[in-house]
């Protein structure tokens, strides 16, 4: 299939699949009258829209730069980085956050991208063990650290628990939302212009400088557009994991492994994804809806150790 | 003599604090085949890397007229191509990929025939053995060079892991690259290759203890002081 019709059908299979999600809901299954219940929900299937093409772009960028097919950043700890720079600034100034709400994804960058420079620095060189090792570690301090946090600061305790279940995109509003959403979508879309790149970064640092790539400049743009894809999408979702490592997998399965197909597809991927593992989480258990980052969790974590079984290092 | 096209000289390597090159002097005119032979470890994938402007040096290195070194990576693609020994893919592309992604699908076409490999165009590349692979990426490093005049090529072991058949095919590639001005460095350890060459560097230690046409570079005194007693007799 071309990238082209590929990316038609995902479009199409999206539009079917908002819909869906607009008339799921704890107040029952429709619109509403003239469409009030589809319009509360509106913000909320936006929110997931918007975090799942950052985190599908995300983990294919993310793969990329690091040659890696394992490579997420839910799992190497640049969501934990943006959640724990999230936990950092609440537990600091809170006021201070919520007077200036803008604060709060540049805490989430922040912290991803220190995460992510960690992650360069410790988990480079191809081997997938030395990458996930280092993004374990990473994960397991800011995971910590954003509990402790939490335990110490009683007004944002149960947000930043929340968080670390990925359990934000229920308190979805336009006014806390659209500055993540737009951020989401600007680094979705200068990744997209990363796509010949990262093909030649496929082929090994010396062979990608050999070919006229400045490897050192698209592995640092990479690395930070994807930390402000993770740190958007976190202040969206807070911390998923999974998305990012299917969305890319079955967009290379769909359109092969060239990233002008890889990235779209994997960004439309990630959107229906993350937006199916919610609408999924809502409709099955309309009282105690499941967080989408549980839905993917249960979906992501079995493949995940097929792929990493598949792979011969 | 001819203003060389390639000439570095007294040029030395350090990498994690150990000299891998050390004090090496080299010259190729235009037109010219030269083989950079050795034992295991003497520095010939990183003497070649360095004359790339891949990893940093110390000494003179001029590549038609400048310093690789000074120059940015796309400037020195566009007059230089440069052939790992074991090139591999984090991805399973297909064969035809490659030359979309250089930017070249003709030329690269083009060499895929001059390889022998048009009918494996379609497949993956992991369904290739290994030295098909590795001549598809040579096409690739070929493909990538806009014209031979006024080029270099450097390449890491071009022939190790071809068939014979695919080992002539390179060759005459290389030959046929240099006789429309360009110019082709070649680590290998295949000594019946370097004696075919233009001009051989016998490379040992990081220093160069040989250098010239291959009758006298490659004499049996100095193969026996670089590969051993043995090795003479073989040779």
């Amino acid at each position: 299939m071309t990238a082209t019709r590929a990316t038609l059908a995902g479009l199409a299979g999206l539009a079917a699949l908002v819909a869906l999600a607009l008339s799921v809901g704890a107040q029952g299954f429709g619109w509403g009258d003239g469409g009030a219940w589809a319009l509360l929900r509106a913000p909320r299937v936006l929110a997931a829209l918007a975090a799942g093409l950052a985190l599908g772009v995300g983990g294919a960028a993310q793969q990329g730069v690091f040659r890696n097919p394992l490579a997420d950043p839910g799992l190497t700890g640049v969501f934990g980085g943006a959640l724990f720079g999230i936990a950092v600034l609440l537990g600091v100034a809170p006021e201070t956050a919520w007077r200036h709400a803008w604060l709060l994804p540049v805490a989430a960058f922040s912290g991803a991208l220190a995460t992510s420079a960690l992650l360069v620095v410790c988990g480079r060189g191809g081997s997938s063990a030395r990458l996930l090792l280092t993004g374990l570690g990473l994960n397991a301090f800011t995971a910590a650290g954003t509990l402790v946090i939490a335990s110490r600061s009683g007004e944002s305790r149960e947000l930043l628990t929340n968080g670390a279940y990925g359990d934000w995109l229920g308190m979805a509003t336009l006014e806390l939302t659209w500055m993540p959403i737009l951020l989401c979508l600007a680094a979705t879309l200068l990744l997209l212009t990363k796509a010949r790149s990262l093909d030649l970064l496929a082929f090994g640092d010396d062979a990608a400088r050999g070919f006229g790539t400045d490897v050192a400049g698209v592995r640092r743009d990479a690395v930070l557009l994807t930390a402000l894809a993770a740190a958007a999408a976190t202040c969206l979702v807070g911390q998923v994991a999974f998305i990012g490592l299917l969305a890319p997998h079955l967009a290379r399965a769909i359109v092969g492994p060239r990233h002008a197909g890889v990235l779209p597809c994997s960004a439309l991927l990630g959107a229906a994804l993350l937006l199916a593992a919610d609408t999924l989480g809502r409709g099955l258990w309309p009282q105690a809806p499941l967080s989408a980052a549980a839905v993917t969790a249960v979906i992501g974590a079995p493949l995940f150790i097929w792929i990493a079984r598949g792979r011969h290092e | 003599m001819s203003e060389p096209f390639l000439e570095c000289a007294a040029m030395a390597v350090e990498l994690r604090g150990r000299r891998i090159i050390d004090g090496v002097s080299l010259r190729a005119e235009t037109g010219q085949v030269v083989a950079i032979v050795g034992p295991n470890g003497a520095g010939k994938t990183t003497l070649l890397r360095a004359l790339a402007g891949l990893i940093a040096s110390t000494g003179e290195v001029r590549v038609a007229g400048e310093d690789p070194r000074q120059a940015s990576a796309q400037a020195n693609a566009r007059r230089r191509a440069y052939g790992a020994q074991q090139p591999a893919s984090a991805w399973d592309y297909r064969v035809s990929d490659l030359g979309e992604i250089i930017g070249a699908p003709d030329a690269y076409a083009d060499q895929l025939g001059s390889l022998d490999l048009s009918e494996l165009a379609s497949r993956r590349l992991s369904q290739l053995s290994g030295g098909e692979q590795k001549a598809a990426h040579l096409a690739m490093t070929f493909a990538s060079l806009d014209e031979p005049y006024g080029a270099l090529l450097l390449l890491d072991e071009p022939t190790a892991s071809l068939d014979l058949a695919r080992q002539t095919l390179v060759a005459a590639t290389l030959r046929r690259f240099a006789q429309a001005g360009g110019t082709v460095i070649v680590a290998t350890h295949d000594l019946t290759f370097a004696r075919t060459c233009d001009a051989v560097l016998v490379l040992a230690e990081g220093r160069a203890i040989g250098l010239g046409v291959p009758s006298a570079a490659l004499t049996p005194a100095v193969i026996a002081e670089t590969w051993g007693a043995s090795a003479q007799a073989e040779a």
